[in-house]
């Protein structure tokens, strides 16, 4: 079906932006200074159409910079939602930043839709506006994003001299059309001749049949090190961003110390401190290892992930680079002088798609019904939902994890430590390292906390089952684990030989050292224990050494069986090269991952591991799937 | 809960990051509601001896006089506060540690030399434990209030060291170094003055100190090969406030 188009005489323009601006609210390009930016039209003769590229994209009208979540009163409280959504039109948005905007809709709707996100988005007409004049560092053409839009649009605009071609992209945008006369076949030859005239205009291109396997195969390459001398880790590259989504969230409270708000703000991986867990753990100190997470973001991981470009050639991060660090530029260099190819394989996350009814950001309120201390530092809680029904429904697998509010304190990503065959509680089992851990430990029996999941994937009790089952476990690394034992336990007939290889620092930070008699009477099943240190004074019968020196002793071999393990990556790495020693096949080891998470639900970015989501696609992994990521794990 | 007893102390600076704690008079009718000012010589006439809760130092260290006393005070509070980049890093005092022979620069200033006991200028860390710091020439109000209700609630404030650039974006100011060609330090500066030089026109002068992971020997080739500052331009430049620190000594060094 052809585009209905119609044409709009700039001089009538001033009159089509008051039409607008009876109703809502419209925002277009503006001059600041010697730039443009994104901003508040007064009257027709603010906007700058003849703008080249904007500081800011026009993402901040959906994903604003700092997004109020919700705002509370005391630790479990809410007291309002964020900002109300007026509605608005965005008048004069090139095709790269409309083409950026359809990649955020894959982040932000799909999988436990963003409210405020989709607020925004239902609220906005999109009045586009085709580019006749390639700027200065885009590359648009390189992903068909550019200079020619062909969706996402209310109205799409092209200039042709006198008059603007307005084609129309929606019933919204027909109804803003009415009264404009119909473009003529003159007018349509002009607008492709403009088109076609700039396209073949834009030169700078990325000129790479399968981005994603030449990046692949040059993970390591010396470009990567000539970059990570130069580039300064200001984070301007992904501020500037179109499709840039990753965000923090951080509690603010007011003089009160008790109300206040939670908002998002954009964060970057290019600074130090984006993976930083508790205990000032950084995943990515390295600056290389982050300019390859954005540039690898933007030109592979992106589309594994969303099946959507991440990047769309805007050109704004090579403009505001102090250092013009470019992407085109630097796969160009890589393509001059690449790695000898060799076969890869593209990581593709699960299908999984979640899409509650209920905003994803609001916890439950949850009772603490029970406090065990486990060791000094380490606590199990039993929490049940302060809502009947709502315990009621809730269900989750083994291995999979919550996220824990104290509204003030902040919010934090803990495993469930029971198992789902209890329904009228659930436990979790956390370590007091930092501000929210600390915070729950000083809390009492009958004190309320927020909680929201359950997310993420856990381990394979389905597919374990007519199987042999070993699991190792390190430190507070039992915790995802114990469900297992429990869900083995409920149902022991339908598994094989079961053992359990758990070591900790010392005998006094075992964990569940109550229960164990009860493990060990679980047909079939053998618990072996051991600790890298005995204090003076402190008895041990039980084995010392680091957890794989328990390998000699079982009995697990890797026919028919499936390895699970948690604890500290060092130990992982271990565990896992010496079951590989022993003929053990990464198909038949899963491992628990953690990073740092600000939201659970695949909207903060902060989890990334190369292409991989920690929180959703995992934390639970078979080592088989993410053992060759281009972002090394272990 | 009893309120916190708050100490502030002085030693070499000027006293700015002090008067900005005055300044936020009607934050700080409600902070002293909930805090007990117990020691502050600038504030009030009465003061009470230590033990204290929190006690905030601003200025460097530059004499062995100051160096005991800084001791005492370490002693005396539960949390220790470097207020100021003074503090933080030795800030504009420390100019004079790269400024030459430290006698022949005394005879340039001082005409009464016999009495003169100067040690190089450090931030309070170089000698003692700091539990928390407050940057900026001077500190940032807001920064200081989140601080002080963060110990309130018993937690880390978590501020985030990133680049002034970060927050100069986010307030989409025309960039002075890539628009402009003047020699701004954001990309490699501590954020969290809400870029409030770059905003006003002026190019940032570092005075938060190092950004994490600031690469700042990069951005002093910059400044020399596309902006054309001289070797001993760049060299003020990053000696400034944060010379002793060893990511800012090395965009000194780096041209
Ligand atoms: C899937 C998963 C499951 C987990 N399960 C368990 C479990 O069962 N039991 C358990 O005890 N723990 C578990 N953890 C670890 C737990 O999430 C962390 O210990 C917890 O988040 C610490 O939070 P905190 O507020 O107490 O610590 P803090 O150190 O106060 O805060 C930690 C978070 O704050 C941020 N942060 C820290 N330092 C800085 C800084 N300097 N600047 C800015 N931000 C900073 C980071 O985002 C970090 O993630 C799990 C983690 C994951 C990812
Ligand atoms: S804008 Fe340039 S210098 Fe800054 S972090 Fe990005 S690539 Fe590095
Ligand atoms: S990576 Fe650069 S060119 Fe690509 S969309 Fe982002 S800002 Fe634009
Ligand atoms: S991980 Fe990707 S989306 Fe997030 S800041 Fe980096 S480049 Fe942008
Ligand atoms: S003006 Fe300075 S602080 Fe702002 S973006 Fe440019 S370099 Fe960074
Ligand atoms: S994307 Fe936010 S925690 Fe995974």
């Amino acid at each position: 079906m052809p585009v209905e188009a119609f044409v709009l005489p700039k001089a009538d323009l001033g009159g089509f932006v008051a039409k607008l601006k009876a109703d809502c609210e419209v925002f277009g390009p503006v001059a600041k200074d010697t730039e443009f930016v994104f901003g508040p039209v007064a009257a027709a003769e603010d906007l700058r159409l003849d703008y080249d590229t904007t500081i800011l994209p026009p993402k901040k009208y959906f994903h604003r910079p700092m997004e109020t979540l919700f705002k509370f009163d005391g630790a479990v409280e809410i007291t309002g939602e964020g900002e109300e959504v007026g509605k608005q039109v965005l008048f004069g948005v090139h095709p790269c930043d409309i083409n950026a905007l359809l990649s955020l809709d894959r982040v932000f709707l799909e999988t436990y839709p963003d409210p405020y996100y989709r607020a925004r988005r239902e609220n906005t007409v999109i009045i586009g506006l085709n580019c006749i004049a390639p700027c200065e560092n885009g590359f648009c053409s390189s992903f068909n994003t550019g200079p020619a839009m062909d969706k996402g649009f209310d109205l799409a605009l092209t200039d042709i001299g006198d008059k603007y071609v307005v084609e129309v992209g929606s019933a919204q945008g027909k109804e803003l059309a009415a009264g404009l006369a119909a473009a003529s076949e003159a007018d349509l030859i002009a607008k492709n001749q403009a088109l076609r005239a700039c396209q073949q205009k834009i030169t700078r291109r990325i000129d790479v049949e399968n981005p994603g396997e030449l990046l692949h195969q040059n993970v390591e390459h010396p470009k990567w090190e000539e970059l990570k001398e130069e580039c300064l880790a200001c984070g301007t590259c992904t501020t500037v961003c179109p499709t840039c989504f990753c965000f923090g969230v951080k509690d603010y409270v007011d003089l009160s110390l008790k109300a206040g708000e939670r908002p998002r703000t954009w964060d970057s991986c290019m600074f130090y401190e984006f993976s930083r867990v508790a205990m000032d753990h950084v995943f990515r100190p390295d600056r290389a290892a982050r300019i390859k997470q954005r540039i690898f973001h933007k030109l592979t991981y992106f589309n594994q992930q969303f099946e959507a470009p991440g990047c769309v050639g805007c050109g704004r991060c090579v403009s505001t680079c102090v250092k013009s660090i470019d992407p085109v530029e630097i796969v160009n260099a890589i393509q001059a002088n690449p790695n000898p190819p060799r076969e890869v394989k593209l990581y593709t996350p699960p299908a999984k798609k979640v899409t509650p009814e209920t905003s994803p950001w609001v916890p439950q309120k949850a009772v603490i019904k029970a406090i065990k201390q486990q060791t000094k530092d380490t606590t199990t809680y039993t929490f049940a939902f302060a809502d009947p029904k709502v315990q009621e429904a809730y269900t989750y697998d083994p291995g999979v994890f919550n996220e824990i509010s104290i509204f003030g304190i902040g919010e934090a990503p803990i495993s469930i430590s029971s198992c789902a065959d209890v329904k009228d509680s659930f436990d979790h089992t956390i370590r007091a390292v930092g501000n929210v851990t600390n915070a729950l430990a000083k809390l009492q029996v009958g004190d309320i906390v927020g909680i929201r999941g359950p997310y993420g994937v856990g381990w394979p009790v389905e597919e374990m089952k007519g199987k042999n089952v070993l699991l190792v476990a390190g430190g507070i690394g039992l915790a995802p684990l114990r469900p297992v034992i429990k869900y083995i336990q409920a149902r022991r007939d339908q598994y094989g030989d079961f053992e359990i290889l758990y070591g900790a620092r010392t005998p006094n930070d075992m964990l569940f050292t109550d229960e164990f008699d009860e493990w060990r009477k679980i047909p079939n099943t053998r618990l072996y224990l051991t600790v890298d240190i005995v204090p003076p004074g402190v008895e041990w019968g039980h084995n010392i050494g680091v957890v794989t020196t328990l390998f000699d002793k079982m009995a697990s071999r890797p026919e028919n069986t499936i390895m699970v393990t948690c604890g500290p990556e060092i130990m992982m790495k271990f565990v896992v090269r010496g079951l590989l020693a022993r003929g053990f096949s990464p198909e038949q080891i899963y491992v628990s991952l953690e990073r740092r998470m600000s939201c659970g639900i695949k909207k903060c970015g902060n989890c990334q591991i190369g292409p991989v989501f920690v929180c959703q696609d995992g934390p639970v992994f078979k080592y088989a799937d993410i053992k060759d990521l281009p972002e090394e794990i272990f | 809960m009893a309120k916190p007893k708050i100490a502030v102390f002085k030693f070499s600076s000027c006293a700015g990051c002090q008067l900005s704690i005055l300044n936020i008079e009607d934050h700080l009718l409600d902070v002293a509601g909930a805090v007990d000012i117990a020691y502050c010589v600038m504030a009030k006439r009465e003061n009470r001896e230590g033990p204290y809760d929190i006690g905030f130092v601003e200025g460097a260290v530059t004499s062995p006089k100051e160096l005991l006393e800084l001791k005492k005070i370490r002693e005396e509070c539960k949390v220790l506060v470097a207020l100021g980049t003074c503090a933080c890093f030795g800030g504009l005092p420390s100019i004079k540690n790269f400024a030459g022979p430290q006698r022949e620069m005394e005879e340039r200033v001082y005409t009464e030399l016999w009495d003169l006991k100067s040690i190089p200028a450090h931030g309070i860390d170089y000698y003692v434990k700091v539990d928390a710091y407050l940057r900026g020439c001077a500190i940032d109000v807001g920064e200081l209030v989140q601080l002080v209700k963060s110990a309130l609630l018993g937690v880390n404030p978590h501020f985030r060291p990133h680049s002034v650039c970060n927050e100069c974006k986010l307030k989409e100011n025309v960039c002075l170094l890539v628009n402009k060609g003047k020699p701004c330090m954001g990309s490699v500066t501590a954020a969290g003055c809400d870029a409030l030089c770059p905003s006003l026109g002026r190019p940032c002068e570092g005075c938060r100190g190092p950004a994490n992971d600031a690469n700042a020997a990069s951005l002093a080739r910059t400044f020399s090969v596309d902006l054309g500052l001289s070797r001993d331009d760049v060299r003020r430049k990053f000696l400034k406030y944060a010379g002793n620190t060893p990511e800012f000594k090395k965009g000194a060094e780096a041209v």
